[in-house]
């Protein structure tokens, strides 16, 4: 693209003037020049010529403002012609400008040989000694630039330390913080061992805890806490001094001003696991506790300090429950995770303030305080009173489904004090299954473990009721109101019971409980299956006083072999291995159940059988637990709950979010989890189609719309993972079938032909994984294997039935993920520099133009092949081919700068393109229409479409710089011909 | 380059540099709010409030305290008004009107928009039920309004060219403030009224973390301590819940503002998780009216209100309707909103006299009933029977739920707020005078500030930031411009006293950072005052660098040190030999370096050295430095000379201590 080389830089360049010093470049030039740089078409001789003048103008000029374009340049020179960077970066290195008297300039030269060596470059080796003398400059944003950068310049732990220490009294807050960020970051194990230096730290940072400026004092709190946590760990003796020292401190900026600095205080408080007894309880008073001020000590505070210590911790937690900011409240929540732990009496009155947040305002904070109890409930913490229960049982009703399920989780664990509290909690549940009958299956559930929890209340109010029941029926049960049937499952729960020796519940009730089978056994699938329930009901229905009998000789030894077997063989939640048979003996059963019942609360929790994997992970915990809910919603989906189930989703998308900083391997697995909730979201829009009542209502484009959707979105979540295991795949390999079935059990569907072959292929693709492992395939996937052996046999393009695949569905369910292992996002940040609707790129009418994009990979490996994608307003598409040998060898992030050209341009004033990248699937056996120069298979889409804009350059003022003047689109057309012209002559130049 | 400067000495040199706050109102007690300010030459005066509770004089504020002739316009540079209660802006429209002033008047929108009613509505109370002489006319409060300029939060103005007010969040009522004032280099806050818990529809108070040498706040609930709102909350949905899912009817009885709006949002919010169906009423026009005021004025509501403002305006009340009188005697639950708060007349007596007989139905009361209303009997303790006039008596069967919710800061939040600021002094007004005292107690005993609470008409007078422009020569400048910090570690041996200095906790690593420090303040004749570097300063002068040393020689007794060393040293009387002087030091040496674990010991064979200290044998008979005099047996001493610089002063005595009590029967 030399044809726009402007007169005076073709000048510069081609005839280095007699006087140096006359041949400083001047800013126009200097910006010309880079646009010959970035242009990829502008030929090696201009380039080598423009580096000759760069470095004539880097060696002659004293001008910091031309020295600094021309390091500018410099960086583009290497980023767009790697060829050049070593040479580049050599002379930049010669030229000695580190030591040069500007720190600014040096600090400039730093960061072009810091980026050319994050390219691939030779490694800068900037020396402690240069280091240090340019951070003493007196610039400041080199100083908090080199701050912030001095990762990259590998500078030793200790001189860092020292540094950021240093300038931690700087006067300028940017440095401030940016120096306590930079301790934050060395507050790692094996960095500093020296007991004063993280002494030394700690108390630094508290001392800029009284910073002036918000954002100081954030930082400061995260590196008081980090610095802190070290200081604990440092040694056994001090721990509980420190630890101490560290709780009153960030109980302290518990009332600042700034809700940043307080979230940062709550969740700091939160990652603190061992506090003396008397702090922790006078968090929850705003009354100084009259034993601090009598005996004058608090906690291990040294006495002087007594007073303020106790004055700044409290009440801070229930000022932190009702502060002004969601977020803050949803932090204090979530920190008393922890440090409900610590103390049994702390525990008792944070609970108290904890039901009360029940009635906050925020559904966040609502659902955060449950979560919390939950956590009370699994480490037995959670010890609820009368006083409690109508805030409690409160949350039974409340309109959003999350908090009503996460309610009914605690509900499983919770111990009751008394038959009081029992029957109000029975009530309560009964009152939200007439209220959301959409919740029944949960309901039954929640029943069925609070009746085996409290076998002797159950007892009592059964015994209450029935005798009522059989009054007022007169034998004749309304089973289908939904009180009988929940109290037909606490009786048959409260057998079950540890320690129940005397049962007296009529065995009729049993009896009765039969007729709900189906809507029981859907409750109690993570208990037993349907088949088990029968036999047990069945055996009772006989004679309880038997059984019970039976289950107490048994209680010692359960029946463990039956049960692992079952488990173990695969990951669905039924147990039908060996206790499959309905006839079996009933002391199987129970034996069963008892081991059930035995089980820890928390994998109870978990509600998973078969799933042994040890999750250390909290964030991957909690993504399970995410996921074991999506399985939970699968009812509400089928049976057309959309709006409901959408919103749900949309909570645990929520939910998820808050998941954002966490370790490189949960970054994958969030990114996993929200693409399988929008898989889920877009399947039960499409389910919306296949209900009864929506037969007729809707288009089919609309659903053939969705199912498309259903399809990106899944083929996203098949190709841009990596790391799943086979039976991760083979569950979505699962979902795929069900969308391909979907398609095809509609008879208004087109392209039968391509979606039967695309299901075919797909089951056989889970058939080779299923030879694979010892898995088992779900009944759909059987199911559907059978169809597609049949269709295969039969003759090919046979007509086939849709409502043999409709029939297909019922065997669908939707199973729950776990995630266990690190799970790899492919991902793709494309950026067009210095581009929006207001800065175009210059463009010449049908010639072609060249975009520079800076390209960030993800997770990419080389066999990946990747596309850019250019789509103009008039839907015209071209594809270029992204080498990936050519751009830094590391999978897992690669940068890069690449020019991509496109060829194309309209003869119009301006356009816009729309430029993405995309991936080749590589599993997608079908292939798609061929087209030319383009990707052979269907492209996934790594990265968001960007918009660019381009203008027309319509000609040059003396100055070099473009110029736009008034022109008619039918001038254009000749115009485009001068240029043409102009082109060809400087194409003769060079 | 600024020094700073302040206290007793600036005092004397400009006396007119103290601030001095006159306190016309709200000293020690809770009614009218009043207090004049003057620092650096300017004079604001803070609130200008009413007290209800006096029908004479003394309801206004003293004004002819602030100008004897009445020319207020010349005594007065503005006024601030913090919010819209009548305790701080009743006295307002006579003051403008009637006594004449006429400068500026600065509150906020809110304030501005809802004063004039407020002030009606007292002006028509007053004319109207006790039949008084009218202080001001609806006209003046026209008139009065028109003076008035209105903020906004955190905005800064400049009222002329040394007076800048900026207005703070401050929770209390729709549109109180608390406003920072400065003047030059003094700088003071007035709070006003504030609150620094949330409410479902306010926000807390918020404020930057500013310079102040002075705080004027609020303190009346000077040494209440409130517990979680939530629990009152709970009280108060459970108490309605329950009355109205046993049928009954509850009222509600409050002002137009405030508290309606807060137990509203707090009630639809409970309504909409429920999913309940009962109606809820509004019954007069005003509290509507109000309503449409918290609709506009949505910036100035708590964070929650304004993130979901954009999809739904929380004062949009989605379950509440209008009240009709003929509902009163309707069947069916419901919830009911009347003014006026304390039952004293109006709409809301009306209600509670049809409804207050039946056991089913709920009344609510306010935290605060003045004495004299239906409100304030129901409070104190179980009435049955309520006597409404001389005829009628009232059976009261209903239940009845006592609210405590108050937009008043408690004790703790004064604290907290105090404790953030940390101005260099403090002065309470708004409270009653006992619970002052503990107040000020405290804020001089935990936060070390002081602290005054002046009854009204007193003045009192506090020191006040003033900066002094000094030359500073470019050595300085530069050496302040680049980071000079040092590290300093505070030696081992002294722990245990550094440890815990002064009550805090020093730690052994100390990071230090001088470089404006370093300077030195140099005034020559009939200059400027300059500050230069140090090391220009002998220069400048023209000396040369002195360094201090002090010298100590002193005699270590060998009485032991003969018994040990008999063995194989010569018993000769003749002193030790030589060989045997030699070996004291390294002796000496193993000893520091027992004792002085850490330390920086070093033995250069004639001497030891410990940081600028060092001991040597002393061979001299007569040394300069020697204190003692020779011990009478000269043989069985050993003379010892040491040498320090001032720094290592503690350092020095310290080791001398431990070499004059060595016990070398132990070495």
């Amino acid at each position: 693209m030399d044809r726009d080389l402007p007169s005076s830089c073709e000048q510069s360049i081609r005839s280095p003037s007699e006087n140096p010093a006359e041949d400083s470049l001047s800013p126009e030039t200097l910006a010309s020049l880079r646009s010959l740089v970035i242009t990829p078409s502008t030929p090696d001789t201009a380039i080598s010529s423009i580096f000759q003048t760069l470095t004539r103008s880097l060696q002659l000029s004293r001008d910091p403002l031309v020295l600094h374009h021309t390091l500018k340049l410099f960086s583009d020179l290497a980023s767009h012609r790697p060829s050049l960077s070593s040479s580049v970066s050599e002379l930049v290195r010669s030229h000695a400008l580190l030591s040069s008297d500007s720190t600014r300039l040096a600090a400039e030269s730093l960061d072009v040989l810091a980026s050319i060596a994050e390219r691939g470059g030779t490694p800068v080796d900037l020396d402690d000694r240069s280091f240090v003398s340019l951070c003493f400059g007196p610039s400041v944003s080199v100083r908090s630039w080199l701050l912030r950068n001095a990762e990259r310049f590998r500078i030793g732990p200790h001189v860092l330390l020292t540094m950021f220490l240093g300038f931690t009294r700087d006067p300028y807050p940017y440095v401030r913080k940016t120096a306590l960020d930079g301790l934050v970051g060395l507050s790692k194990p094996g960095v500093v061992e020296d007991l004063d230096m993280i002494q030394g730290c700690y108390c630094r940072a508290v001392e800029l805890l009284l910073d002036t400026e918000d954002y100081v004092r954030s930082a400061a709190v995260r590196a008081v806490s980090a610095w802190g946590l070290m200081l604990v760990a440092f040694n056994l003796e001090t721990k509980l001094y420190w630890s101490d020292n560290l709780f009153v401190k960030l109980c302290s900026m518990g009332r600042d001003m700034s809700m940043e600095v307080r979230v940062e205080a709550f969740d700091a408080l939160g990652k603190i696991e061992i506090v003396s007894a008397d702090i922790l309880l006078q968090t929850l008073s705003k009354r100084v506790s009259g034993t601090t001020k009598g005996m004058g000590s608090f906690g291990q505070c040294p006495a002087a300090e007594v007073e303020s210590s106790a004055s700044s911790v409290a009440g801070v937690l229930v000022h932190g429950l009702e502060d002004e900011f969601y977020e803050v409240r949803k932090s204090t929540c979530h920190s008393l995770r922890t440090l409900t732990i610590i103390s049994a009496e702390f525990s008792e009155k944070a609970l108290n303030l904890l039901m009360d947040v029940l009635n906050d305002d925020s559904m966040y904070v609502r659902l955060q305080a449950l979560e919390t109890m939950l956590h009370m409930a699994t480490y037995g913490l959670l010890k609820v009173q009368g006083t409690h229960m109508h805030m409690f049982l409160g949350s039974l009703m409340d309109g959003n489904m999350s908090i009503r399920s996460a309610t009914r989780k605690i509900l499983k664990l919770v111990k009751l004090p008394n038959i009081e509290t029992f029957k109000l909690s029975v009530d309560g549940i009964i009152d939200n299954l007439e209220r959301h009958p959409q919740d029944e299956a949960d309901i039954f559930s929640v029943l069925f473990h609070i009746g085996r929890n409290h076998g002797k209340f159950g007892m009592s109010i059964i015994n209450e009721v029935f005798k009522e029941m059989e009054l007022a029926s007169e034998g004749k049960l309304g089973f289908d109101t939904a009180r009988v049937a929940a109290l037909l499952i606490l009786a048959i729960s409260a057998l079950l019971s540890q320690g129940q020796h005397a049962c007296n519940i009529p065995p009729i009730i049993f009896s009765y409980a039969v007729t709900l089978l189906g809507r029981i056994s859907v409750a109690l699938t993570d208990i037993m299956n349907q088949d088990a329930l029968l036999a047990y009901l069945s055996q009772c229905s006989r004679s309880t006083r038997f059984s019970a009998m039976e289950f107490n000789l048994r209680e010692d030894k359960p029946r463990l072999p039956a049960v692992t077997i079952a488990s173990s063989s695969h990951s669905s939640n039924e147990i039908n291995g060996t206790v499959g048979s309905p006839f079996q003996q009933g002391e199987d059963v129970a034996a069963n159940l008892q081991y059930q019942a035995m089980r820890e609360p928390m994998e109870v929790a978990s509600s998973h059988v078969g799933y042994h994997l040890e999750v250390q992970d909290e964030v991957i915990r909690s993504m399970n637990l995410i996921f074991a809910k999506v399985k939970d919603i699968w009812p509400l989906i089928q049976s057309g709950f959309t709006n409901e189930v959408l919103r749900v989703l949309r909570s645990f998308k929520e939910e998820l979010a808050t998941f954002t900083s966490g370790s490189l391997r949960s970054v994958g697995a969030v990114a996993f989890a929200l693409q399988y909730l929008r898989v889920v979201k877009q399947l039960a829009k499409v389910w919306e189609h296949f209900l009864p009542a929506r037969k007729l209502c809707s288009g089919m484009g609309e659903l053939d719309i969705a199912l498309g959707k259903l399809e990106t979105r899944l083929r996203e979540l098949k190709s841009r993972f990596t790391g799943l295991s086979l039976e991760q795949e083979l569950q979505i390999l699962e979902l795929l079938l069900l969308t391909c079935t979907l398609r095809l059990s509609k008879v208004e569907s087109y392209c039968q032909v391509a979606s039967l072959k695309k299901l075919s292929m797909t089951a056989s693709h889970v058939e080779s994984i299923l030879k694979l492992g010892s898995i088992e395939p779900s009944n759909f996937m059987s199911e559907v294997g059978k169809l597609s052996y049949l269709t295969r046999t039969s003759s090919f393009g046979a007509p086939c039935d849709p409502f043999l695949f409709k029939e297909l569905l019922k065997y669908f369910s939707l199973e729950q993920f776990v995630v266990f292992g690190r799970i790899d996002h492919i991902k793709a940040e494309l950026v067009v520099p210095d581009n929006d609707s207001e800065n175009h790129l210059p463009f010449v009418p049908r010639l072609p133009v060249g975009i520079p994009c800076e390209i960030t990979l993800h997770n990419i490996c080389s066999e990946n092949k990747l596309w850019v994608r250019m789509t103009m307003d008039d839907e015209s598409t071209q594809f270029v081919f992204l080498d990936l040998d050519l751009f830094g060898s590391s999978d897992e992030v690669r940068k890069f700068t690449y020019v991509v050209p496109f060829y194309r341009t309209p003869c119009a004033f301006s356009f816009t393109l729309r430029i993405c990248i995309g991936m080749e699937c590589s599993f997608e056996d079908v292939p798609p229409v061929k087209r030319y120069g383009g990707p052979d298979r269907e492209l996934t889409f790594l990265c968001q479409e960007k918009e660019v804009h381009l203008s027309m350059t319509l000609g040059f003022n003396s100055s070099g710089r473009a110029v736009e003047s008034d022109i008619r689109p039918k001038d254009l057309d000749q115009l485009c011909m001068i240029i043409l012209n102009k082109c060809m002559l400087a194409k003769s130049w060079s | 380059m600024k020094a700073r400067q302040r206290g007793s000495q600036k005092e004397r040199k400009f006396p007119s540099m103290a601030i001095e706050c006159l306190v016309l109102g709200a000293g020690q007690q809770v009614g009218k709010s009043c207090v004049v300010v003057s620092m650096n030459g300017k004079r604001i005066m803070f609130d200008c409030g009413m007290d209800m509770a006096y029908h004479d004089h003394r309801r206004h504020p003293d004004f002819s305290r602030i100008s004897e002739s009445g020319d207020f316009d010349k005594a007065l540079t503005c006024i601030v008004i913090t919010h819209f209660h009548l305790d701080h802006i009743g006295a307002l429209p006579y003051f403008t009107e009637v006594c004449g002033y006429r400068g500026p008047i600065y509150m906020t929108y809110p304030t501005k928009a809802l004063a004039p009613s407020m002030l009606e509505d007292y002006r028509k109370v007053m004319v109207e039920r006790r039949g008084e002489e009218e202080q001001f006319t609806s006209e003046h409060i026209v008139e009065c309004m028109k003076k008035v300029i209105a903020v906004d939060v955190k905005q800064t103005v400049q009222v002329d060219k040394d007076l800048m007010i900026r207005a703070y969040y401050a929770g209390h009522v729709l549109g109180a403030a608390m406003f920072y004032t400065k003047v030059g280099d003094s700088a003071i806050v007035y709070t006003g009224d504030y609150n620094m818990t949330p409410d479902r529809h306010l926000g807390a108070a918020q404020i930057d973390r500013l310079q102040l040498d002075l705080l004027i706040t609020e303190s009346t609930y000077a040494t209440t301590i409130r517990d979680s709102k939530y629990s009152r909350e709970a009280e108060f949905l459970k108490a309605v819940h329950k009355c109205v899912l046993g049928g009954g009817k509850v009222l509600i009885p409050t002002f137009a503002l405030g508290r309606a709006q807060e137990l509203c949002i707090l009630l639809e919010d409970y309504w909409e998780r429920m999913n309940l169906k009962i109606p809820i009423y509004f019954s007069s026009g005003l509290t509507m009216q109000a309503n449409m005021y918290y609709k506009m004025l949505i910036s100035w509501t708590s964070q929650k209100v304004k993130e979901t403002y954009s999809t739904r305006n929380a004062f949009d009340f989605k379950h509440v309707l209008n009240f009709d009188r003929s509902m009163i005697s309707a069947p069916g639950p419901c919830v009911l909103f009347a003014t006026p708060g304390w039952i004293s007349g109006g709409f809301s007596l009306e209600v509670f006299k049809q409804w207050a007989p039946s056991e089913m139905n709920l009344i609510t009361l306010p935290g605060y009933c003045a004495a004299g209303t239906i409100g304030h009997k129901l409070m104190s303790g179980k009435r049955t029977k309520i006597d409404l006039d001389k005829d009628t008596q009232l059976d009261v069967r209903c239940q009845i739920h006592q609210l405590s919710f108050s937009p008043h800061t408690d004790a703790k939040g004064i604290m907290d707020l105090v404790k953030f600021l940390s101005p260099k002094h403090v002065i309470l007004v708004h409270g009653e005078k006992p619970k002052m005292a503990t107040l000020k107690g405290r804020i001089y005993s935990e936060l070390g500030i002081r602290c005054d609470d002046p009854a009204n008409n007193e003045t009192v007078c506090i020191p006040s930031t003033h900066h002094v422009e000094v030359g500073a020569s470019n050595t300085f400048i530069r050496s302040s411009l680049n980071p000079n910090f040092n590290f300093s570690k505070i030696s081992s041996e002294d722990e245990s006293d550094s440890r815990l200095k002064d009550g805090k906790f020093m730690p052994w690593l100390q990071v230090k950072d001088e470089r404006a420090a370093e300077g030195i303040l140099v005034e020559e004749k009939s200059k400027r005052a300059k500050i230069v570097h140090q090391d220009e300063l002998l220069l400048m002068l023209g000396e040369k660098k002195h360094d201090i040393r002090f010298a100590y020689c002193f005699p270590i007794n060998t009485d032991n040190l003969e018994d040990t060393k008999s063995t194989d040293v010569s018993s000769s009387s003749n002193a030790l030999s030589m060989s045997g002087r030699c070996s004291w030091l390294p002796m000496l040496y193993i000893k520091l370096s027992d004792e002085l674990s850490g330390g920086n010991i070093q033995y250069f064979g004639e001497q030891i050295q410990v940081e600028s200290f060092s001991v040597s044998l002393c061979l001299k008979d007569r040394c300069p430095y020697r204190i003692v005099d020779s011990p009478p047996n000269k043989c069985e001493a050993v003379f010892f000379c040491c040498t320090w610089s001032i720094a290592d002063e503690k350092l020095a005595w310290k080791i001398i201590s431990i070499l004059e009590n060595l016990d070398y029967g132990t070495c």
